[in-house]
């Protein structure tokens, strides 16, 4: 069983959301996470799902997914030649004894400070979710007010053909 | 304003283009203006059934009959909910249905209104497809669109939610033409490089088997089957919705396979060394419970409509998407070509000619002119004309019309499959009467499944539909109460129905012919007199009330596992 990213061009229909999601709850499948946002294409939108199973799970998925009338492309997004990102804001206690190693790790992961209050540090960091997530658990540490993360968008690379002489 | 047309008008019009004759609905505050469009509307017959599911239901067996597509109404809230059972019976069995649910105007939508229902929401899991039309300019498109994606590629149910507003607005917009999705395009061509290989593979088959599923019929592809079965001298056993796809006096043709499955089809299911499979979604009830041992020696070819069928329940060595009508005609071309190389299957031929001859279980239960299941059923083989229509409701009286009957022709024995409905059966049969007036219609029905839609002998009456209904009444739930006998110590819980109701009375009352029939030397004066009647029937069979439909798998087994007989 392993992470997979599985990118969906869909028509903005209203209900087209809920008809995706609403596949995956009834054929049992978990989501990790769902983004929607526009697309290049005008009338259209861009689905990032992220889930778990195995090759036979996706390849499943994937034919359910293309049976939904407003799905237009599917496309599993292989993890090495992908950029993945995901957005955490997060609020982290900080006071004065600690607040110089929340924003030394807070450097370190090259993350931005967007709000500081007495008490608090609030960050946000846009990376591979798993440099999220190893981030969050450091944090941790420190005790976390709040936490956000926008769920996983990805686009694939253009990997560029060699010319043949 | 001057040109455009109402809302209504709009529909209608759409309606004759798609060809539609028959619609079965049901009115409501919400859905007067289509009524009112279709009162002076003498090229569409609107049809008063007396509960929406029943118009649900008579517009899936329309369909069925037919091969077209069935055409439903009903009002918002609780019109559209009670069309809910009828519409995902459809959806599972693939039949195309086209729904009209009307709503609350647009501005009222999300206040809770009276009779508001979140019909889009409630119906999206259950249909193909379903649209909830905002405005009347996109109206005609939507409408089109929605008999396109009923009516092709995997047929199933399609639902358009009607807002009162959007019926009685005019628009100038009009679609004309066929409507275009960016994301729907069923690839229905097979592949023909997989085509040959699998043409190689049935040629070399010594024991060749096809499994034919409901895709056969809804294709039309029952004709070039029977050929490419003859021409490999393969037998050919059926699921439930399979049955008619080959002609069941045939030679060749084997039965129903699977849990209620005939005993020579599940044996010679696990004895072929290829195993071609058409137009078929290996359900639970056709495969049994142990997946791994369905077919274990067979190379599996696997054919459907729908990609997402193959490889879902059973891992096949040959998926091909296509429709089953191309993917039958091609092969038989390439399997042509390959005539010097193919196996002889004489000796496989005539084990199948024997299994079809000798029904085994058919012995397992001895006639003795009792009034029983199979008397009945066989008494109604021998009556029906070549072109009659079986329908069934579901439970015992189901399993035994799938074993008993037999079905000479494609479209002439609609059961419910993949929901197993009770109460589908009478409305089906309405709606294939009204696609074939000239054909007997007959429901072979149980006394739970018939009591609960019996309020369309009304309809039937009203609109005379003669249609006649078979009950085989054993007095109780009989599937539920069967399965407590066997493995519920015969404890029977909630299935005991007595004698209530009177059924003769109960047709009586609506004006239909009743009547009773105790001895098995009544059955066939009892039908005759059903039919000549000229109109709806209730021919009310007293069975024994402990009757078993066998053999069975039981819960849990596998088709060569343990069977009751
Ligand atoms: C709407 C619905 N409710 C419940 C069931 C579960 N069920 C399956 S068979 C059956 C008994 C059917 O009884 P009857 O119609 O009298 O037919 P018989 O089995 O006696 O022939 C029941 C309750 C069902 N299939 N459909």
């Amino acid at each position: 069983m392993s992470t997979q990213i599985i990118s969906v061009l869909v028509e903005d229909e209203a209900g087209s959301l809920t008809r995706m999601s609403g596949m995956f709850s009834r054929r049992g499948i978990n989501i990790h996470s769902l983004t929607v946002s526009p697309s290049e294409k005008e009338g259209m939108s861009r689905m990032t799902i992220v889930t778990t199973g195995d090759e036979r799970e996706i390849e499943k998925i994937e034919k359910q997914l293309n049976k939904l009338i407003e799905v237009v492309k599917v496309n599993i997004l292989d993890k090495n030649t992908s950029v993945v990102r995901d957005l955490c804001l997060l609020k982290v206690y900080a006071d004065k004894e600690n607040r110089a190693e929340v924003l030394e790790i807070a450097n370190a992961f090259k993350s931005n400070i967007v709000d500081i209050s007495i008490r608090t540090i609030t960050l946000e960091i846009t990376a591979d979710p798993l440099d999220i997530d190893r981030f969050v658990e450091t944090m941790k540490n420190f005790g976390i007010k709040e936490l956000f993360r926008t769920g996983v968008t990805a686009i694939s690379r253009d990997i560029e053909k060699k010319s043949g002489g | 304003m001057s040109g455009g047309l109402k809302g209504t008008e709009i529909v209608v019009k759409c309606l004759k283009e798609e060809n539609v004759k028959n619609i079965f609905g049901f009115p409501g505050g919400q859905l007067i203006p289509l009524y009112d469009q279709l009162f002076e509307e003498t090229d569409i017959r609107n049809i008063l059934v007396r509960h929406e599911q029943g118009a649900a239901h008579a517009a899936d067996g329309y369909a069925r009959a037919s091969g077209e597509p069935g055409v439903c109404m009903a009002t918002s809230g609780p019109g559209a909910t009670n069309l809910i059972t009828g519409l995902l019976n459809a959806t599972m069995d693939s039949i195309p249905v086209v729904a009209f649910t009307a709503q609350v105007p647009t501005k009222a939508i999300g206040t809770d209104a009276f009779q508001e229902a979140d019909t889009f929401g409630i119906t999206m899991p259950i249909t193909k497809h379903n649209f909830l039309v905002k405005s009347t300019d996109h109206l005609s498109w939507t409408i089109k669109g929605a008999f396109k994606i009923a009516n092709t590629g995997r047929k199933g149910a399609v639902v358009i939610d009607l807002p009162n507003d959007v019926q009685q607005k005019t628009s100038k917009e009009y679609h004309h033409g066929e409507v275009k999705f960016a994301g729907y395009n069923p690839s229905i061509v097979p592949n023909p490089l997989q085509l040959k290989r699998i043409a190689q593979k049935l040629v070399e088959a010594e024991r060749p088997l096809i499994l034919a599923g409901g895709g056969v019929i809804l294709a039309n592809a029952s004709e070039d089957l029977r050929i490419l079965a003859e021409y490999l001298g393969a037998g050919v056993a059926t699921t439930l919705m399979g049955k008619g796809a080959i002609p069941e006096n045939h030679p060749l043709s084997l039965g129903m396979v699977g849990m209620h499955g005939r005993l020579g089809a599940n044996k010679m299911i696990n004895n072929c060394d290829v195993l071609f499979v058409i137009g078929c979604r290996f359900s639970d009830r056709t495969t049994g419970w142990g997946l791994e041992s369905f077919a274990p020696d067979a190379v599996k070819i696997h054919c459907d409509i729908d990609s997402s069928e193959l490889n879902k329940n059973i891992t096949v060595d040959f998926p091909l998407v296509g429709d089953a009508n191309l993917v039958i005609k091609d092969l038989i071309k390439f399997i042509k070509k390959y005539e010097d190389v193919k196996k002889d299957t004489n000796i496989w031929r005539k084990r199948v000619n024997q299994l079809h001859g000798m029904c085994e279980e058919c012995e397992t239960i001895k006639p003795n002119g009792k009034l029983t299941p199979e008397n009945i059923i066989k008494t109604i083989n021998d009556f029906l004309d070549d072109n009659a229509i079986v329908t069934t409701e579901v439970g015992q009286n189901q399993m035994f019309a799938a074993h008993y009957y037999v079905t000479k022709k494609p479209r002439q024995f609609i059961s419910s499959g993949g929901l197993g409905t009770m109460g589908f059966g009478f409305p089906a049969a309405i709606g294939a009467k009204v696609a074939k007036p000239d054909s007997q219609v007959l429901d072979i029905a149980g006394d739970g499944s018939f009591l609960m839609v019996c309020q369309e002998l009304a309809t039937a009456m009203a609109e005379n539909i003669p249609v006649v209904v078979a009950i085989l009444n054993n007095s109780f739930l009989g599937m539920v109460r069967q399965w407590q006998e066997l493995f519920w110590d015969k404890r029977y819980s909630g299935t005991k129905l007595g004698t209530i109701p009177d059924f003769v009375k109960l047709a009586e009352s609506f004006g239909a012919y009743g009547e009773r029939v105790e001895k098995a030397s009544d059955i066939e004066k009892a039908l005759k007199n059903a039919f000549d009647s000229g109109v709806v029937s209730v021919l009310d069979f007293k069975i024994e009330s402990e009757t078993n439909i066998l053999p069975m798998i039981p819960p849990g087994g596998r088709i060569i596992g343990r069977i009751f007989v």
